[in-house]
C-alpha cells in the first residue's frame, strides 16, 4: 500500500490550485440559521421573496451577501434571482462582504416638485451638512404623499411634515423613528354606522354580480388610479374569464403629486375594503392581494390591523386577502409592474396584450382597481349611483378627489364636481399664496406634464385634456407661480423618471437619462429632443416611457422662451 | 365577398395584411416570424432567431406600426389578429427604429474599436443607415469595465445594450442560473451572481451566453486581442460536426482560423439545439497541445523498465521515433509472434468509445478476424454494461426507448443515479427546463447533486441502497393496485411471480435500509404511477455496482409496472457516457455480441459475418471482459494488447494491479492522440487524429447517428485511427482495402438492420438520423416499443431484484463509503481535458469532495491535504468543503493521475453485467501528515 511517487508518468499536478468549495459564493451555517429563524413557519414561497427581504433588511438594517446568499438557499432560488430583485427596489440596501453597511438611521428627502418647490434642496444641503454620515444617511428620494406638508423627510419610518432642520434634531433626540399613526375609522366603528351590511346582503342574495356591475357601471365610476377606464366594465372583461380569477389592489400610489389614496386609507380603511370585498365577491376571486407602497407605513399598520380584524370578525377567511408591501419602486404602480412585484420579482411592466384581465397575477385573470375605485364602488353600492352620476359640471359628471399642492394656501385633497377648472381648483385651495401669481399647473402628475396658466377653461377630467396632449391622470394638481420656471419643473420630473425608469425597453431607459443630460444645457436643442420624445412615446413598452416625454414637450411649445 | 372570411375554424390560421400584402400566420407566429417568412426581416437585437429563445420585445428595434393602435407595437412578441393592418415599412415605424439604434449607437465602443466588428448590432445598425449618435455619450465614470477573471470569456458590458439575451441563454435555455440584470433604469447592469466576477461566480461556462449576444460584450477570449478588440468573422472556414465529449451528442460548428479551432459555437442538432456545455465550447485546444504524438515510437531498447514512468513532454528517455512503415511491422509482428508462439488467445483487444462507428466496427473485426476469438471490449463494460444486460434480459434492446428530449412530453421524470448537470450538461439542460414549466422532478441519489435545487422531491438514499427503495416504491405501487392492468398484460410476462416477491419489500421495513421514510416512498410512487407521462433516466450510480444489473431490473419493472414505455413522454434512458458508447457497442465492440447485439453463441449469426468477412471463423464462446481481460494479462495468459483510445491504466478499478498487468505484457501496442498513462507502458505507440481530425459517425445516447466531420488536419505524422488499423489488419495478413469510412459504413449496413435506410448520403446530408428510422424520409423513432418489444411474443418481461449488500460495506477500520465519478470540466481519465487551458483552469487539481462538518471532525481545512485509504491502495488528495456529499462519504473524480481514484476502488464485479463497483468501496480518510507530503515532492 504505497503512495503514488511523483514518477514522470505523473505529467500533472495542480496543487494548491484547486478551489475548496464549489463554484461560487457559498453559504455560511450562521447566517441560515439566522434567515431560517426570521422566516419562521412561512411557506417558502418564491412570490414571497420581497416580503422576505423585507424581514432581512428590517431585523439588520441592510441585506448582506451572506444573508441574500443564504436566503436563496433557504428558497431554491438562484443567487442571481434574489439579487436582481433586491437591487431593484430602492429601500433594500445590499452589502457585500467588504462593504460598510449603511448607518442605522436614514432620512429620505423628498425632492419631486411639490417638496423642491418648498425647499427641499436647501432641506437636504442642510441635513447633509449637519449630520455625520458615519451615524445618518441622508438620501434624495421621490415623492411620499405628503405634497401639502411640502418639504417632507422620512427619517426612520417617521415621516415629518412641513421638516426643518430643528424637526429632525428633535426626532433624533427623541428617537421618534416610527410612523405616526392617524386616527381612523376601525371596524366597530364603521360597522356600527352600517358597514359591510351592503356586503352581507350581496353575499346573502341581494343582488346577482350582473346588478351591481350595472350600477357600478351606471355610476360612471372609471379608474382613478390615472387611466380611466370604466370600472364596471374592467368587471365583466374578468368575468368573461374561466378562473380561477385573483384580485390585485394598486395601493402604490407614487405619481409625484398625488396623495388622495393616503388620504382616504388613513381615514376611512373599511370604505375600500367593503368596496374591494364587494369586487372580489362579483367577480368570484380566489384570494385578494393589496399592494400599499412602502411609503406609508402608516397604511401598511392600519390595513394589517384591519384585515386582521375582518379575519377575527369572520368577514374574511384568513388568508384570502393578502397585504403586500413595497420596496420603493414608482414602477410598480404600474398594473402589470405591481403584478410582477406581487409575484416576488423585478417590477417590469408586461407587454399588452394579453391584458391582466386575461392573464394577469400567477398567469390567471386579475381584476386590478386602484384604492379609491374601491372606495368609490363601496359608497356606489351603499349610497346609490346617484352619488357621482347626479353631480355635474361643464357638462362633466361625477366627483373628483384633487390632490394639490404646490404655490396655493390650502393645499389637500379637494372632492370636487369631475368638472372643475384649474381655476376652480386654486379657489377650493384658498387661492394662490400672497405674492404668487399663477403661472402655470401640472393637471395629474410629471407623467401629465405642464400646461400654461393661460389654459385655464377646460375641465380637469378624463377626456378632456387630451386635446392639449396631456390627460387628468390621478389628478396630483401642482401650481407653479411667477417665481418658478417651467424648465426646472421638467428637469425635475425627467430627473424623477430616470430614477424611476425600470430599464427594461431602450426608449425609456436611454431615453430618460439623455433627455435629463440634454435638458441641463442652457439652449435646448429642440429638433434632437423632439426626435427623442417621439421614439420615448411611440417605441415605449409601458406608460412611464410613453408620458416621460410630456414635460419636454410642453415646455417646448408653450414655454419656448424659457428654452 | 367570400375572400374576407379568412378565419379558417379548422387549423385556426390568422389572415391578416403585412406592409400591403395579405398573409397568413398560424396562431402562434409573431409578426416578425410572418414577415421573416414573407421575405422581409424586420431589424432586431434582444429578439434571437433561435430555437429555444423566447422573444423579450425590450429592445424596440423591431417595432411595426399597427392600424388602430395609439402606439408602436414589438413585432417579435406581437402576435397578429384577424384582418390586422401592420406596416413595417411607415415612415413612423422606420424613424423609431432606427432613433432606437441612434440611442444604442451612442454608448457603444467606437466602431473601429469594437469588440467584435461583426457583431449583429452593427449589422443591424447598418441596414438602417445608422453610424453615428446625435446623443451626447454617458460620463467616463459610468462606462463599465473589462472583467477578465474568466479564462474562456471577456465581459466588456461597455457594449450591452441591456437586450437580456444572456440573461435568457442562462436562465431560460441553459438553467444555470447566473446572470442576471440587476439595478434599474439606466444603472441597470448584466451581473453574476451577487455581481461577482464572471470567473468567481457559480458560472459553469457553458457560454450560450456569448454565443447569444448581439453586441459582443460577451466573447470569446480567443477572438479578442488585448486591447479588446475583436472580429467574429474573421476565420477561414467552418465545418459542422459532433462534439466528442459525452454521450449527448451536441453538433457543433468548429471556427477554424490558421489551421486552428478558434472558437466553437453550437449548431441546431436533434438533441442540443445549439447549445454546448464547457468541454463541447471551450475545451478543444487540447487538439494543438504540445504532447500531442506526431510521430510513431517505439520503445527504446535501453528503456527502463515498463512503469508508470514517462514524461509525456519528453518521451525520448524511453522511446524513439520511427517511421510508420516500421512501425506499423513492429506492432503487427509482436501480435503475431505471440499468435504463432502461444496461439490467437495470447492476444486481446481494447476499442474506444471516442472514435467512430467505424473505427469500432474495424477494430472488433480485426481481433475476430486475426485472433480468431471474441476478446474484444470496451469502457462499456465500465459504464452500463449492468444497464445493457437488464435492458437485453428483458426488454429485448440494449438502447433507450426514448430521446431524452422526449421529456418535453411528459409529466413526471426520476432521475437516479445520474447527475447530468456535470456529465451530461446539454441533457440535463433539458431536464431543469422540464422542472421550471413544472414538471414533476423526482431525483434520487446519495449526493445533493445539480438537479437538487430543480426537484420537487430529491430522495437523498443512502448508498447502495437502491434496490430497496425501488422495491418498497414498487411494493406501493402493487399492494394499492395502481399498476396498469391493461398495459401489463397486453405487453409484459412475469408479473404474477414479480407481484409475490415484491411483497416482502413493504416502505416501513424499506426505510430504515435507505433512509427515506416511508411515507415519501409511498408519495412519488403514488405520483409515478399517477402520472400520465413519466420518464426515468439513470447512470452510472445505478450501473457501477456489484448488483447494477438489479439495480437496473428494478427500474425496468417500475417502467413496466405503470406502462411508462412507448408512448410520447414515457421511456427507459440510461444517458450512455462516452459520446460513441452506443454507436461501439451497436457495431459489436464488446465480447459477447457481433455487431447489432447478434449473440456469438448463435450459429446463424456466426454464418452470416462469416459470409461478410470473407470466410472468417467466428469464436462461439463470447469473450473476456475489461476486467477479466486485465486479470488474464495480470495472471500471464494474455501477452500482448492492441489498445486503440483507451486507458485502463487510469479508468480500470484497482488500478495499480491493472498497471502491473499492462507492465507484465510482452507486447503493447497502443494507439492514441498523447502518451497516456497506458502508452507509458507500450512498445509501439501509434500517433491518432483527434475528433475533429477525422471523418466517420457517431451514434449518441439518443440513438441518433450523426456525421463527424474533418476540420482540420491532424499535427505531424499523425493518422486517423480507422486508417491505422486498416495497416494493422493487413500487416497482420488479413487483406483488407477499405480506403474510407464510407466504404465502412456500407460493409456495416450489410448485417446491422439498426441502420436500415439509413446511408452515408443521408448522413451527409441531414447530419442526423435516428434509429430505427422507417424510411428515407422518416428522421427517425424518438419513441420505441409502442407496440411490443423485440422479445418472445413482443413482451417485456418482470425480473424481480432481490437486496444485495456492496462487496465491501465500511466498519470500523474503514468507516467512511468512497464513490467515484467525473466532474464537468474533466472527460474520464483527463487526457484530454487536462491539456485545454480552460478546463485545467477551472479544475487544475485532483480533489475530494467531503462534507465540511466531516471535515471539521478531521481538523482538515478546505483546501487541505487528505490522505485517502482502502484495503487497495492509498492517494494525497486536497480536500473540497462540499455540503452536497453525506457527511460518511467521500467523492474523488477519477480524472487526476497524480491522485488516481482508481487506486482506491474495488475490482469486484456485477455477476450479469461484469461491471466494476466503482460507486461503493470502504475508505479511511485522515489528514495527510505534512511529513509525507514532504517526501513525495
Amino acid at each position: 500500500m504505497n503512495i503514488q511517487n511523483n514518477s514522470g508518468g505523473v505529467w500533472k499536478s495542480g496543487k494548491g490550485k484547486g478551489r475548496r468549495t464549489p463554484k461560487g459564493r457559498q453559504y455560511e451555517d450562521a447566517a441560515l440559521a439566522e434567515i431560517r429563524a426570521l422566516l419562521g413557519d412561512r411557506p417558502r414561497r418564491r412570490d414571497l421573496l420581497i416580503e422576505f427581504l423585507h424581514l432581512v433588511q428590517d431585523a439588520h438594517g441592510h441585506l448582506s451577501a451572506a444573508h441574500l446568499r443564504a436566503l436563496a438557499e433557504e428558497m431554491r432560488m438562484a443567487q442571481a434571482e434574489v439579487y436582481e430583485v433586491a437591487t431593484f427596489y430602492a429601500h433594500f440596501d445590499v452589502v457585500k462582504e467588504g462593504e460598510t453597511p449603511p448607518p442605522a438611521l436614514t432620512i429620505r428627502v423628498c425632492d419631486s416638485l411639490s417638496c423642491e418647490l418648498a425647499g427641499a434642496q436647501a432641506l437636504l444641503a442642510a441635513l447633509k451638512d449637519g449630520h455625520d454620515p458615519a451615524e445618518v444617511r441622508v438620501l434624495r428620494a421621490p415623492c411620499m404623499g405628503r405634497c401639502d406638508a411640502a418639504p417632507v423627510l422620512e427619517i426612520g419610518h417617521h415621516h415629518i411634515d412641513f421638516a426643518t432642520p430643528e424637526l429632525v434634531g428633535k426626532a433624533i433626540a427623541a428617537e421618534h423613528f416610527h410612523p405616526e399613526m392617524p386616527d381612523y375609522e376601525a371596524l366597530d366603528a364603521y360597522r356600527a354606522a352600517g358597514g359591510y351590511g351592503e356586503l352581507e346582503a350581496l353575499r346573502g342574495g341581494s343582488a346577482t354580480p350582473d346588478e351591481v356591475q350595472e350600477k357600478v357601471l351606471s355610476s360612471g365610476l372609471r379608474g382613478l388610479g390615472g387611466a380611466g377606464f370604466p370600472s364596471g366594465k374592467k368587471w365583466s372583461f374578468v368575468r368573461a374569464e374561466a378562473g380561477p380569477r385573483y384580485l390585485a389592489v394598486n395601493g402604490d400610489e407614487g405619481e409625484p403629486g398625488t396623495f388622495k389614496d393616503r388620504y382616504y386609507l388613513e381615514r376611512a380603511p373599511h370604505l375600500f375594503l367593503e368596496g374591494m370585498l364587494i369586487a372580489a365577491w362579483a367577480v368570484e376571486a380566489e384570494r385578494c392581494y393589496i399592494y400599499i407602497r412602502d411609503e406609508y407605513p402608516a397604511v401598511l399598520k392600519i390595513l394589517a390591523d384591519e384585515i386582521a380584524a375582518l379575519e377575527a370578525a369572520g368577514i374574511v377567511e384568513p388568508g384570502y386577502v393578502e397585504l403586500r408591501r413595497g420596496a420603493g419602486a414608482y414602477i410598480c404602480g404600474e398594473e402589470s409592474a405591481m403584478i410582477e412585484s406581487i409575484e416576488g420579482k423585478r417590477g417590469l411592466p408586461r407587454h399588452r396584450p394579453p391584458f391582466v384581465a386575461q392573464i394577469g397575477l400567477f398567469d390567471r385573470p386579475t381584476l386590478v382597481h386602484n384604492v379609491e375605485t374601491l372606495h368609490w364602488v363601496a359608497r356606489v353600492c351603499r349610497e346609490g349611483p346617484e352619488i357621482l352620476s347626479s353631480v355635474e359640471k361643464n357638462g362633466r359628471v361625477g366627483l373628483r378627489s384633487y390632490s394639490v399642492s404646490g404655490r396655493v394656501k390650502e393645499p389637500g385633497v379637494h372632492l370636487l364636481p369631475a368638472g372643475s377648472t384649474i381655476l376652480d381648483i386654486i379657489e377650493a385651495a384658498g387661492g394662490m399664496l400672497d405674492g404668487h401669481v399663477f403661472k402655470a399647473y401640472q393637471p395629474g402628475g410629471p407623467s401629465a406634464g405642464i400646461l400654461p396658466a393661460r389654459m385655464d377653461d377646460i375641465p380637469m377630467d378624463f377626456d378632456t385634456l387630451q386635446p392639449h396632449g396631456t390627460f387628468i391622470g390621478s389628478a396630483a394638481v401642482v401650481i407653479l407661480s411667477d417665481r418658478d420656471r417651467a424648465r426646472d419643473a421638467a428637469l425635475n420630473m425627467l430627473r424623477f423618471f430616470e430614477d424611476e425608469s425600470c430599464g427594461q425597453c431602450t426608449p425609456c431607459r436611454v431615453g430618460c437619462s439623455k433627455a435629463v443630460t440634454l435638458m441641463e444645457a442652457e439652449k435646448w436643442d429642440a429638433e434632437l429632443l423632439t426626435d427623442l420624445c417621439d421614439v420615448m412615446v411611440d417605441a415605449s413598452i409601458c406608460g412611464l416611457g410613453q408620458a416621460a416625454p410630456n414635460p419636454i414637450r410642453m415646455v417646448i411649445k408653450h414655454f419656448p422662451e424659457e428654452v | 365577398m367570400n375572400k374576407n372570411v379568412t378565419f379558417d375554424l379548422e387549423t385556426k390560421t390568422v389572415t391578416f395584411s403585412l406592409d400591403g400584402r395579405t398573409v397568413t400566420a398560424s396562431p402562434d407566429e409573431t409578426i416578425w416570424q410572418v414577415a421573416k417568412r414573407e421575405g422581409t426581416t424586420i431589424p432586431h437585437l434582444c429578439h434571437k432567431d433561435a430555437t429555444g429563445y423566447r422573444p423579450d420585445g425590450n429592445c424596440r428595434a423591431c417595432m411595426v406600426e399597427i392600424d388602430g393602435d395609439r402606439v408602436l407595437a414589438a413585432s417579435c412578441v406581437r402576435k397578429p389578429t384577424e384582418g390586422m393592418v401592420v406596416k413595417s415599412e411607415s415612415e413612423r415605424a422606420t424613424k423609431a427604429r432606427a432613433m432606437v439604434m441612434e440611442m444604442l449607437v451612442a454608448d457603444q465602443p467606437k466602431r473601429a474599436e469594437a469588440h467584435d466588428r461583426s457583431s449583429r448590432f452593427w449589422d443591424m445598425a447598418d441596414a438602417q443607415g445608422v453610424s453615428d449618435s446625435r446623443f451626447p455619450r454617458r460620463a467616463p465614470d459610468h462606462v463599465p469595465l473589462l472583467d477578465d477573471s474568466h479564462v474562456a470569456m471577456r465581459v466588456n458590458l461597455d457594449a450591452c445594450i441591456h437586450c437580456n439575451l444572456c440573461v435568457r441563454a442562462c436562465r431560460e435555455v441553459q438553467v444555470n442560473d447566473v446572470i442576471g440584470m440587476a439595478e434599474r433604469g439606466f444603472d441597470a447592469e448584466i451581473v453574476f451572481d451577487f455581481n461577482d466576477p464572471m470567473g468567481a461566480s457559480t458560472c459553469v461556462a457553458c457560454g450560450e451566453c456569448v454565443q447569444a449576444c448581439p453586441t459582443g460584450a460577451l466573447m470569446e477570449a480567443t477572438v479578442l486581442d488585448d486591447a479588446q478588440h475583436g472580429d467574429s468573422e474573421d476565420i477561414d472556414r467552418e465545418v459542422a460536426s459532433v462534439c466528442p465529449f459525452c454521450g449527448v451528442g451536441c453538433q457543433v460548428s468548429f471556427k477554424i482560423k490558421d489551421e486552428k479551432i478558434k472558437f466553437v459555437d453550437g449548431l441546431d442538432g436533434p438533441a442540443n439545439e445549439n447549445r454546448l456545455c464547457v468541454k463541447g465550447r471551450f475545451g478543444f485546444d487540447y487538439i494543438h497541445h504540445p504532447h500531442r504524438l506526431t510521430k510513431p515510437l517505439i520503445r527504446r531498447d535501453d528503456a527502463p523498465s515498463k512503469g508508470l514512468n514517462v514524461d509525456p513532454a519528453n518521451p525520448w528517455t524511453h522511446f524513439r521515433e520511427a517511421e510508420w512503415d516500421e512501425a506499423i511491422k513492429v506492432a503487427a509482428d509482436g501480435l503475431l509472434d505471440l499468435r504463432s508462439f502461444w496461439g490467437g488467445r495470447a492476444v486481446a483487444g481494447f476499442g474506444s468509445a471516442k472514435c467512430s462507428n467505424e473505427e469500432a466496427y474495424l477494430f472488433q473485426k480485426l481481433i475476430r478476424q486475426a485472433f480468431k476469438h471474441n476478446n474484444v471490449d470496451h469502457c462499456t463494460r465500465l459504464c452500463h454494461a449492468s444497464s445493457v444486460a437488464a435492458l437485453m434480459e428483458n426488454v429485448g434492446s440494449a438502447a433507450v426507448t426514448a430521446t431524452f428530449n422526449e421529456i418535453e412530453n411528459a409529466e413526471l421524470a426520476i432521475v437516479i443515479g445520474a447527475n447530468p448537470t456535470e456529465n451530461h450538461p446539454v441533457a440535463a439542460t433539458y431536464f431543469k427546463q422540464f422542472a421550471k414549466r413544472g414538471g414533476e422532478l423526482i431525483v434520487m441519489d446519495p449526493r445533493g447533486q445539480g438537479l437538487k435545487r430543480h426537484a420537487t422531491h430529491m430522495l437523498q438514499f443512502r448508498p447502495g441502497t437502491d434496490v430497496a427503495m425501488l422495491n418498497a416504491i414498487m411494493n406501493v405501487i402493487v399492494e394499492e393496485k395502481l399498476y396498469d392492468r391493461q398495459y401489463i398484460e397486453g405487453f409484459t410476462e412475469g408479473f404474477f411471480e414479480f407481484r409475490d416477491h415484491i411483497r416482502a419489500f413493504p416502505p416501513e421495513r424499506m426505510a430504515e435500509l435507505c433512509g427515506i421514510d416511508a411515507e415519501t416512498l409511498r408519495t412519488v410512487a403514488r405520483k409515478f404511477a399517477g402520472a400520465r407521462t413519466a420518464m426515468i433516466f439513470w447512470g452510472m450510480g445505478i450501473s457501477q455496482h456489484i448488483h447494477g444489473t438489479d439495480n437496473s431490473r428494478c427500474l425496468i419493472s417500475l417502467a413496466l409496472l405503470c406502462g411508462h414505455i412507448g408512448r410520447p413522454g414515457t421511456g427507459l434512458h440510461p444517458l450512455r457516457g462516452q459520446n460513441n458508447v452506443q454507436g461501439a457497442s451497436d457495431a459489436g465492440l464488446i465480447p459477447m455480441f457481433l455487431p447489432d447485439y447478434q449473440s456469438v453463441k448463435d450459429p446463424e449469426v456466426r454464418g452470416l459475418f462469416g459470409h461478410i468477412w470473407k470466410g472468417t471463423e467466428i469464436e462461439a464462446a463470447p469473450g473476456l471482459t475489461v476486467v477479466e481481460i486485465v486479470d488474464a494479462m495480470y495472471r500471464g495468459e494474455i501477452r500482448g494488447m492492441y489498445v486503440m483510445g483507451e486507458n485502463p491504466a487510469m479508468s480500470d478499478p484497482d488500478v495499480e494491479h491493472a498497471r502491473r498487468a499492462l507492465a507484465k505484457l510482452e507486447h503493447l501496442v497502443v494507439q492514441d492522440v498523447f502518451l497516456t498513462e497506458t502508452a507509458n507502458y507500450a512498445d509501439v505507440i501509434l500517433p491518432a487524429s483527434a475528433w475533429p481530425e477525422k471523418t466517420g459517425t457517431v451514434t449518441n445516447t439518443n440513438r441518433q447517428v450523426q456525421m463527424g466531420r474533418k476540420a482540420v488536419e491532424p499535427p505531424g505524422e499523425a493518422r486517423e485511427d480507422w486508417r491505422i488499423t486498416v495497416d494493422i489488419a493487413n500487416a497482420l495478413g488479413l487483406d483488407w482495402d477499405y480506403d474510407s469510412p464510407r466504404e465502412v459504413f456500407s460493409e456495416m449496413k450489410m448485417s446491422m438492420r439498426s441502420l436500415h435506410h439509413i446511408t452515408w448520403e443521408r448522413l451527409e446530408k441531414e447530419g442526423a438520423v435516428t434509429y430505427p428510422t422507417l424510411g428515407p424520409d422518416d428522421p427517425g423513432q424518438a419513441v420505441v416499443f409502442g407496440d411490443g418489444f423485440p422479445r418472445r411474443a413482443g413482451r417485456a418481461k418482470f425480473t424481480p431484484a432481490r437486496v444485495t449488500p456492496p462487496a465491501e460495506v465500511p466498519d470500523k477500520e474503514f468507516p467512511f463509503i468512497l464513490m467515484t465519478g467525473r466532474q464537468l470540466e474533466h472527460w474520464h481519465t483527463g487526457s484530454m481535458t487536462r491539456r485545454s487551458v480552460v478546463l485545467d483552469w477551472a479544475e487544475p487539481e485532483a480533489n475530494a469532495s467531503l462534507h465540511p462538518a466531516t471535515l471539521r471532525k478531521l481538523g482538515v481545512e478546505p483546501g487541505g491535504m487528505l490522505r485517502i485509504e482502502t484495503r487497495r491502495g492509498a492517494i494525497e488528495i486536497m480536500a473540497r468543503a462540499d455540503r452536497a456529499v453525506a457527511e460518511e462519504m467521500v467523492f474523488v473524480p477519477f480524472a487526476y493521475v497524480e491522485a488516481a481514484a482508481n487506486v482506491l476502488t474495488n475490482p469486484q464485479l456485477d455477476p450479469y453485467g461484469k461491471i466494476p463497483e466503482f460507486k461503493f468501496s470502504a475508505c479511511r480518510v485522515s489528514a495527510a501528515e505534512p511529513a509525507e507530503v514532504t517526501a513525495a515532492e
